[in-house]
């Protein structure tokens, strides 16, 4: 009787949650940027509700277009995407490419290798930041003095100690500042991603041809070409994949940058939203929907290659 | 196997050397929150005590007293269990109907879904704190984040099930059909049974997202449904103060899940590459 409805209405919760789940809070999102609507103003106290009679147009758009702030933010975001987006892919496939053949204890390698990309986010900051990366009592701190401490006793040893007494007292980079905390947080993403790429890349490298190789190596290849001519080719489109997934990862980036830069000016797309949502939530709409787009162009590459192996 | 033997012995050794190197490396953070954890505050910041130091476990024994850790991991297992179990009801329905009955709709809701997944979570920031604060009043409650955190999970779920069903023969749905068994057996003598490997991986894979997820369980929350993320969150800048014991409730907070990561290595590559890398 009932081939069809059944398998439909199994279907439905899911489809119907996330039907939900993606039209109403973006429908409103929307809604917001086309109106004024702010949460304080003692002027225009009929700001402070969403209505339509607030009507505003572009006007949201046109506000945050003109924002130094904005710009700033889509600058940084792509910024801290692309570095952690170069520095993981290369690490990956160096790494995956270095475990790939067996070797004693490789299963521990691996164990070692993957526990950073399972540390919370929250927990990757406050740990980086402070334990390792605090100028003065992280190991960042401590490492840079015990050097300067090293030098200082290198200037009273009998021959060598003119030469020492030239060196300049070395000073620690502090992670707090707008620039450097930037870096900070490439550092701390690049670290918990690298394992998820190098993962990736090993899994893909399993499946390559082993007899193609074998002829390549009987033909007197290099390890370089091997690697430039088959191995790297093979790995093209896992790397697409590992690009495209961590840039819309990486695109709404917040604990990091919540933790490592709150006040310092440090901000991606997602920082800034909240920044704008603490009064003026017309812009904070209008920057969210910027935001849609920039994942949007990303988002159709992705889906399309992987609509391609769906129903393989 | 000539070809192996080609490689010469030192080149084996040092290039096993260096993959441990690089992955001591890459643990060491780590290591140095776990170690951290055992010193003392006042020895966490003394260079002499950098690798030797007198071991105590006073950081972790305090931690209800410094941090109210036991009541934040309280609700971390709350939300992401009953978040994991949800996802699952919703999710093993739908992906059984996609695999065994395909329409011609079934790729194109499968995308969609996925591209609910790509949606910044930060756009629709303030419309959530609108609708759960003015409009339905469950902001900062465990109900809001189990269906925050199902909602999120979902796609991935529903995909990873999806390619699980794929593999199991129609031929086995078909007989128990044909023995009278309806919708609800099939799923629940013949499915769960057969792909009770892949529920289960799938299922610890969600667990570990929800446990770690860290921009709704910040923004939708305050103090009472507060997850372990809020509460590292909130005490993000401690200036040297209290290394030892954040290293201990850091490590607590991260600790059990590092450890079941490392048994969903392999579906970890299919749930997050949705099956386009083999």
């Amino acid at each position: 009787m009932s081939d069809r409805r059944i398998p439909r209405l199994l279907q439905t919760p899911a489809v119907v949650l996330l039907l939900i789940w993606m039209l109403i809070p973006l429908g409103m999102t929307l809604y917001f940027s086309f109106i004024r609507y702010v949460l304080n103003n003692l002027r225009r106290p009929e700001w402070t509700s969403p209505s339509l009679s607030n009507w505003r147009g572009v006007g949201n758009y046109e506000f945050v277009l003109n924002s130094k702030d904005f710009w700033f933010a889509v600058q940084n975001s792509l910024f801290i995407v692309g570095s952690i987006l170069f520095g993981t892919v290369i690490l990956g496939i160096l790494i995956a490419v270095l475990i790939n053949k067996t070797f004693p204890g490789r299963g521990i390698v691996r164990v070692l290798l993957i526990s950073p990309f399972f540390v919370m986010p929250a927990v990757n900051a406050v740990l980086w930041i402070n334990m390792i990366l605090d100028p003065v009592l992280g190991l960042n701190g401590l490492a840079v003095g015990g050097i300067n401490n090293l030098i200082d006793n290198l200037q009273t040893a009998p021959v060598v100690g003119g030469f020492f007494s030239l060196w300049p007292e070395f000073e620690p980079i502090s992670f707090r500042a707008t620039q450097t905390s930037a870096y900070a947080v490439i550092i701390m993403v690049t670290w918990q991603w690298t394992p998820f790429a190098v993962l990736i890349f090993m899994t893909s490298l399993q499946s390559e041809d082993q007899q193609q190789k074998e002829a390549a190596i009987l033909d007197g290849a290099s390890a370089w070409s091997q690697f430039r001519f088959l191995t790297l080719p093979h790995l093209g489109r896992p790397i697409a994949i590992v690009v495209m997934i961590q840039a819309i990862f990486h695109l709404s980036l917040y604990a990091e940058i919540e933790i490592v830069s709150r006040g310092n000016g440090n901000k991606n797309l997602p920082y800034l939203i909240g920044e704008f949502a603490n009064n003026n939530i017309g812009a904070a709409s209008a920057t969210g929907i910027f935001a849609v787009i920039l994942a949007n162009i990303i988002a159709i590459f992705l889906l399309r290659m992987i609509g391609k192996t769906l129903m393989e | 196997m000539a070809i192996v033997a080609q490689t010469s012995r030192a080149g084996r050794i040092s290039r096993a050397t260096f993959a441990w190197i690089v992955a001591l490396i890459f643990f060491f953070p780590i290591f140095w929150m776990v170690l951290t954890s055992f010193k003392t505050d006042a020895d966490a910041v003394k260079p002499e005590f950098l690798f030797f130091f007198t071991p105590t476990l006073e950081n972790y024994l305090n931690m209800t007293e410094n941090y109210d850790y036991w009541r934040f991991a309280t609700n971390s297992v709350i939300t992401s269990v009953f978040a994991t179990l949800f996802t699952l009801a919703v999710g093993i329905p739908c992906a059984y109907a996609m695999a065994f009955n395909p329409s011609r709709a079934t790729k194109d809701v499968l995308m969609w879904m996925l591209s609910t997944k790509m949606l910044p979570a930060a756009a629709v920031l303030y419309p959530m704190t609108f609708l759960t604060k003015n409009f339905l009043g469950i902001y900062d409650t465990h109900f809001l984040l189990i269906i925050v955190l199902s909602l999120i999970n979902l796609p991935i779920v529903v995909w990873m099930l999806f390619t699980y069903f794929k593999e199991i023969p129609k031929e086995i749905i078909e007989a128990g059909k044909m023995d009278g068994v309806n919708t609800w057996g099939e799923v629940k003598e013949i499915l769960i049974p057969l792909a009770w490997g892949g529920i289960a991986s799938t299922a610890l894979l969600c667990f570990i997202f929800c446990w770690n997820e860290a921009y709704w369980t910040v923004r939708l929350t305050t103090t009472e449904a507060a997850t372990l993320s809020k509460l590292i969150e909130g005490n993000r800048a401690p200036e040297g103060l209290f290394f030892g014991r954040l290293s201990a409730v850091s490590a607590a907070a991260v600790g059990p899940i590092v450890v079941l990561g490392w048994f969903c290595q392999k579906q970890l590559v299919q749930g997050l590459t949705f099956g386009a890398v083999k």
